[in-house]
């Protein structure tokens, strides 16, 4: 498997923020994405959005760290939005019994309107 | 595809992601860190560590760990005596227990910390470390599939640790060996040293002339490019190069006046009586006999013992016989007075080709124009010459005679 540079990018839009980790979710780099949530969580930014349409691969180190993530949220009264899960993840995350922890959404904008419409707090 | 189908698919995907990690080139605490993810991952254990087992310590300790550490949560301590009664390589659940007053006595002591699985590490029959994982995010709980599959990642683990422990101590074996050769070395110097002053105390006026002859040598040596181990020979070989002397009796080394024939006589049997002394050594270093022998050979074949012309001559005899030379002629002597530096490069330039090689000239020149220059942190040379000289004439009769050595 080809290996790629692991790399967050983040967006602040209010008080939500969007994360898109990029590249393959599959080794400690993807630590970054943990760092960076959680850097978020400590200065007050509770709504938090990953958006998955640049990553092509999360293997178990991946859903390793989603795990932590989303403990993190839940142990700081946060709320996460997954979105652009392609496919396979999503099976993927069903099969683990995941889904029934995550609020997925199709794209950004649906997770936007999730939070607007207030059911998040 | 069943769920069950695809679970497998999961845990062989999750097996290769451990392989991978395994076998991975990267640090052994970053492959323990990912190690420790892939099995979290796969059994989606919120918190979970590796441990190994210090024997020289007869301690576990955390290698790897995510959760246990939280702010305001109890420490996850594991003593040796709650793991030794649990099965080699088998997952132990605290919802399973028995309930013997040593495990309740466990159990109360880590159930704070959300500590749920333990498997014990084992290869053959040492006791190599722990995993400790936490109940699953989901509230689920751990399957006999999980358990068989724990048990197989267990054994992986537990080989990585032990052949990684195996490596720790080889490298602790392999320090401890270079430090005692370290201080052994330190100690044949020593002794080497002091036989030399023993040498050079025989005749007054060579007070150190052995400790410079290796300097000189070394130094020029390394300008030449030498391997340090052959370096280290040379400057062995130059402390050693007039053991035979001691075989010389004290009058004839500090005699005034002229020697008579048979005195000389006398007096030329030194290299060979250093290599009957030497010949019995087994040094580590190459030719440091054949350079003590033959430091009085000269290019035109009228040296002594062997008369050897410069084609039989290696190396390391024209260095040994440039430095013992240079420093005889800048030394003061019982029948004569010592040459000034400019004197002695004149001298050493009358000498080329009949007693002097080129090549080792303008090595030494080439040497003695760095000191002169600064341009060598330690230098070898100069410290042993005074400061009565002209740096600049010294520095232009070099140039010159690296000038006209160079075509």
């Amino acid at each position: 498997m080809k290996a790629t540079n692991f790399k967050v990018i983040s967006r602040l839009a209010g008080d939500v923020v969007v994360l898109y980790p990029q590249g393959y979710l599959n080794n400690l780099a993807g630590e970054s994405l943990v760092s960076k949530c959680n850097s978020y969580l400590s200065q007050g930014i509770k709504k938090v959005v990953l958006n998955f349409s640049g990553t092509d691969f999360i293997n178990s180190i991946g859903i390793s760290l989603l795990l932590h993530i989303m403990e993190g949220l839940k142990e700081g009264g946060g709320v996460l939005c997954f979105t652009n899960l392609s496919k396979v993840h999503s099976d993927t995350f069903e099969m683990l019994g995941l889904t029934n922890h995550m609020l997925v959404f199709g794209d950004e904008e649906e997770a936007f309107r999730y939070f607007d419409s207030g059911s998040s707090s | 595809m069943t769920i069950e189908l695809k679970r497998a698919l999961y845990n062989i995907s999750a097996l290769a992601d451990l392989g991978k990690e395994i076998t991975s080139e990267k640090d052994f605490g970053d492959k323990i860190q990912s190690v420790l993810y892939v099995i979290m991952g796969t059994f989606l254990a919120n918190r979970g560590a590796i441990f190994w087992y210090e024997k020289e310590k007869r301690k576990i300790i955390p290698i790897a760990r995510r959760g246990f550490d939280r702010k305001g949560s109890p420490k996850l301590k594991i003593r040796l005596g709650h793991v030794l009664p649990m099965k080699k390589n088998e997952p132990y659940s605290l919802a399973d227990g028995e309930g013997t007053a040593a495990f309740h006595q466990f159990r109360d002591g880590v159930v704070q910390t959300g500590a749920e699985i333990f498997v014990p590490l084992w290869v053959r029959d040492e006791f190599i470390g722990l995993i400790v994982l936490s109940r699953k995010f989901t509230s689920a709980s751990y399957s006999p599939e999980d358990f068989e599959l724990l048990k197989v990642i267990a054994n992986q683990i537990a080989i990585t640790i032990n052949h990684h422990m195996l490596f720790m101590d080889l490298s602790r074996q392999l320090d401890e060996n270079k430090r005692l050769y370290e201080q052994m070395r330190r100690i044949y110097h020593d002794t080497i040293q002091a036989f030399a002053a023993a040498i050079d105390a025989k005749d007054v006026y060579t007070r150190n002339h052995s400790q410079r002859v290796a300097k000189y040598s070394v130094a020029i040596a390394r300008e030449l490019g030498w391997e340090e181990s052959d370096v280290e020979g040379i400057y062995i070989a130059g402390f050693l190069h007039d053991v035979g002397k001691l075989i010389i009796s004290n009058e004839l080394l500090n005699k005034k006046e002229a020697l008579t024939d048979r005195e000389l006589l006398e007096l030329r049997r030194h290299p060979a009586l250093s290599y009957k002394i030497l010949s019995k050594i087994k040094f580590p270093w190459k030719n440091v006999v054949t350079m003590v022998k033959h430091h009085h050979e000269r290019l035109d074949g009228r040296g002594y013992p062997s008369a050897l012309m410069a084609q039989d001559l290696d190396e390391g005899v024209k260095i040994l016989t440039l430095a013992d030379s240079f420093d005889a002629m800048t030394s003061e002597r019982a029948y004569r007075d010592k040459l000034d530096l400019r004197e002695a490069l004149v001298e050493v330039k009358r000498c080329l080709d009949t007693q002097f090689d080129g090549k080792i000239v303008a090595a030494f020149c080439r040497v003695l124009e760095k000191e002169i220059r600064g341009d060598l942190p330690e230098p070898n040379i100069l410290p042993h010459l005074g400061n009565d000289f002209d740096p600049t004439v010294i520095t232009g009769l070099l140039e010159a005679l690296i000038r006209e050595l160079s075509v």
